[in-house]
């Protein structure tokens, strides 16, 4: 029942969100016609790490505008957005194919990041926004995401085990 | 800073000539680079100003992510990405098909666009058949890559009266 008041209320709070946003009301659309309802509880993510890497600086900016505005509009707690250093992998080779041992030629190949984290996310809108965030991935650019889920403390942990076990107060023989 | 090094470079030299009796007076010969030094790849030498190139002719490699674009945009180049040769070899076969099957057509150079399963070819076209024949060669590449490739193949076609020149070289 807790499961299906969350969906009932993502889904309220997604329409009402997106009355504006026609693209994401289209894909959503789409999207809550295959709606599985399951009793099992909603998984808590407290933090979803983003990692894209491309070869264009500028494809990285403009995903990063639109995986930020995406957030916003289905009301994400965005963490940092920011920019890890670039990594080049360079390359010398031989210029020619037999001899010129002196002529080499240099490439390099440039991989470029960004970081997204969000805070604080429910496992079904997690599941809808990376759904939506791939689906829209420029060519050329990978991602890689990092989730760390939160999960109750087992029952056999919250107490110390020394009070559990009544004291025995013979000596050991 | 530069002009300090070449003040402190100047110093040395004069007083090293003054101390061995004018030896090295600041002669200045010709350097010439050996043919093999130049770079030869990918370009298209200044000739006579008759030949007519296209913007991606027109610039030299080491203007790629600068003035150019990439004509093959997959991930596995990225750095932990593998299979990086066998995207190469299908970028070389599709370039080389399409540029056999649609043979004097071709404007520029063809664009592969890989986005999940789904491998996109982009061409710019000349007007040079008539469209049913366009059609039937579009399905053709279409069907055969996909059946060749196990994924689906797109191909996104523009057509030209003429090539577009940027100039000439």
């Amino acid at each position: 029942m807790a499961s299906l008041m969350s969906l009932r209320r993502e889904l309220f709070s997604l329409a009402r969100i997106l009355s504006g946003v026609s693209h994401l009301v289209r894909f959503l659309l789409f999207f809550l016609m295959q709606i599985t309802v399951t009793e099992e509880p909603d998984m808590l993510f407290q933090k979803v790490v983003i990692l894209v890497k491309g070869h264009d600086r500028a494809v990285l900016d403009s995903y990063e505008f639109f995986a930020t505005m995406a957030a916003k509009e289905l009301g994400i707690t965005i963490g940092k957005v920011f920019e890890p250093p670039k990594a080049i992998e360079r390359l010398t080779l031989l210029k020619s194919i037999h001899i010129f041992k002196k002529h080499r030629v240099q490439y390099e190949m440039r991989t470029h990041y960004r970081c997204i984290e969000l805070y604080n996310i429910t496992g079904c809108t997690a599941q809808v926004y990376l759904e939506y965030i791939q689906r829209n991935l420029p060519e050329g650019v990978a991602m890689e995401v990092t989730k760390t889920a939160m999960e109750k403390i087992p029952d056999h942990i919250l107490e110390p085990l020394w009070k559990e076990i009544p004291t025995d107060d013979k000596p050991s023989q | 800073s530069p002009s300090y090094l070449f003040f402190c470079f100047v110093f040395l030299q004069s007083t090293l000539a003054w101390s061995s009796l004018c030896r090295f007076s600041g002669n200045r010969s010709l350097h010439v680079t050996a043919s093999c030094c130049k770079n030869r790849a990918a370009r298209i030498r200044v000739g006579k100003g008759d030949r007519p190139v296209t913007y991606e002719q027109a610039h030299h490699p080491h203007h790629i992510a600068h003035r150019k674009g990439w004509l093959s945009q997959h991930t596995s180049n990225l750095k932990g990405e593998d299979r990086a040769a066998e995207r190469t070899i299908e970028d070389v076969f599709i370039r080389r098909f399409v540029f056999g099957t649609f043979h004097g057509c071709l404007a520029n150079e063809i664009v592969i666009k890989r986005r999940g399963n789904v491998l996109s070819v982009c061409a710019v076209m000349l007007q040079k058949l008539p469209p049913q024949k366009f059609y039937f060669l579009i399905g053709y590449t279409e069907s055969l890559l996909s059946h060749f490739y196990k994924c689906p193949v797109k191909l996104e076609i523009q057509t030209l009266q003429d090539k577009a020149v940027y100039k000439y070289l």
